[in-house]
């Protein structure tokens, strides 16, 4: 019976300016491959094995679709690929380096996980946008905002009163801002009704055009037709 | 006797309102009046007892230790290796008071002395790391999808977890803090009266008041942030992730 303390590893803030993009280079040196791989990956969820032998590749510019049946472990994959849950086998590679290898917080900020019912943080939407960075420039946030598909007068509003699709975008930029390399997006039009569905794909679309690797969970077999680059079936 | 007396007589009126009243809690009223006498009975032939032999102080405040860390650890729950945590959470916030209090010179080594100074810091200590301790318990589970939201936006588990630890050492500090500056005003404490009924001026039981008062300030400060830090500690791992309370 012992008492552990959590690892040190990380640092308290990073900010958006030139070191941020120096140490994240450092961090994450290869060009050229994918920009989220898995091999052999096993996911346990409660002891129990959800996913196993996962065999993954997200590449800049494409969406990857990853589409299964409710329950089948497609949450828990995007869990794992930013180890707030760690595989029970097989590994997750991030621009050809191991995962496991990568300080978290500096993985985090690299693949951006937007959940499926996002959270919003206390105080209003510039807040939420500027956690964990320090000193963020403005501009950068607006480019986040818009990048998103919302106008720069959200920015004050409060953001736990926003309805669930501006809650979704403002999740969105707020993982923009960390400028990543890749997004995870958990079912993101699930509680959209058509046309705002048909806004987010259009987005989502966008952002891979920008440059990003987008891994894109859906049940919605006709969506993942609709926007998808390549797919990946779990639980079938 | 007559004073037991009456106080026995208004448990059985408390009784009665409560069953009047539909509350529902006349067996635990009745079980608690019970375990209290009894408890009390046996600490007075005890203490009687150490009094009169120095040797057995030791053993007794270890005794009191014991106990408040098997008392702040069942309400530890979902936090691993409760006791562990509990108890150095208390002997390190009791030790902030007792030491310095014994090494001054302030009160002395003697049983009559050091049993009572130790066993209200120990009381103010165990109080601190139970409420604490439950507290950040149940804000981590109740606000894990938070917690991890901020997780995934790539800051430490120090950081995503400091809003909770904040708000449960505070929670763990309200009631020493609100008998602190009401003292005299809203409450007369127990050492006062204790000090009064036994026999001492009010001058000199206000003194010894204030100094207990005053030294629960730290001790229970110590107290919450050393369970604080235990119980993240226990709800945390490698790679920065959250470990939900069992």
């Amino acid at each position: 019976m012992g008492v552990r303390f959590p690892s040190p590893a990380c640092p308290e803030r990073r900010s958006l300016g030139a070191s941020h993009g120096a140490a994240r280079e450092a961090d994450f040196p290869a060009v050229g491959v994918p920009r989220i791989q898995t091999q052999d990956l096993t996911i346990a969820r409660g002891g129990r094995v959800v996913l196993r032998g996962v065999e993954l590749e997200a590449r800049a510019g494409e969406v990857t679709a990853v589409v299964g049946p409710s329950g089948a472990g497609k949450s828990s994959l995007l869990r794992t690929l930013v180890r707030l849950d760690e595989p029970a086998g097989g590994r997750v590679l991030i621009e050809g380096r191991d995962a496991a290898e990568v300080d978290p917080c500096a993985l985090r900020r690299r693949v951006g996980l937007v959940t499926q019912a996002p959270v919003m943080l206390e105080g209003d939407v510039r807040a939420n946008l500027a956690y964990g960075l320090d000193a963020p420039e403005p501009a950068a946030l607006d480019e986040a905002i818009a990048a998103a598909g919302l106008d720069r007068s959200f920015m004050g509003r409060t953001a736990r009163e926003l309805s669930g699709g501006e809650a979704a975008r403002v999740a969105l930029a707020r993982a923009l801002t960390r400028d990543p390399a890749a997004l995870l997006l958990d079912e993101p039009t699930a509680a959209l009704d058509r046309e705002a569905a048909a806004s987010v794909e259009a987005l989502v679309r966008a952002l891979a055009g920008r440059g990003l690797a987008v891994l894109l969970v859906t049940h919605d077999e006709a969506q993942a037709d609709r926007v998808a680059d390549a797919r990946l079936e779990v639980g079938a | 006797m007559t004073q037991v007396a009456v106080a026995a007589a208004l448990v059985v009126l408390a009784i009665v309102l409560s069953r009047a009243g539909g509350l529902g809690l006349e067996r635990e009223l009745a079980t608690s009046a019970v375990r209290a006498a009894v408890q009390l009975a046996a600490v007075g032939a005890i203490v009687t007892l150490v009094f009169e032999h120095g040797g057995l102080a030791a053993g007794f405040v270890a005794v009191m230790l014991g106990t408040a860390t098997f008392t702040s650890a069942r309400r530890l729950s979902g936090i691993p290796d409760a006791p562990l945590r509990a108890g150095i959470a208390i002997a390190t916030g009791a030790a902030t008071g007792v030491v310095p209090m014994l090494v001054s010179g302030a009160f002395s080594t003697t049983p009559r002395e050091l049993i009572p100074i130790a066993g209200i810091l120990i009381g103010g200590a165990m109080v601190a790391t139970s409420v604490t301790g439950r507290q950040l318990a149940e804000r981590v589970r109740d606000d894990l999808a938070a917690i991890e939201t901020r997780l995934a936006l790539g800051v430490p588990v120090k950081v995503a977890l400091a809003g909770t630890v904040r708000g449960a050492a505070t929670t763990g500090l309200i009631p020493l803090l609100d008998q602190t500056k009401n003292v005299g005003l809203v409450t007369l404490p127990g050492t006062f009266v204790g000090l009064v009924l036994g026999g001492a001026s009010p001058g000199e039981a206000a003194r010894v008041q204030l100094t207990v008062l005053l030294a629960l300030l730290a001790v229970e400060v110590v107290a919450a942030l050393t369970v604080a830090r235990l119980a993240v500690a226990g709800l945390t791992a490698a790679g920065e992730r959250v470990l939900p309370p069992r």
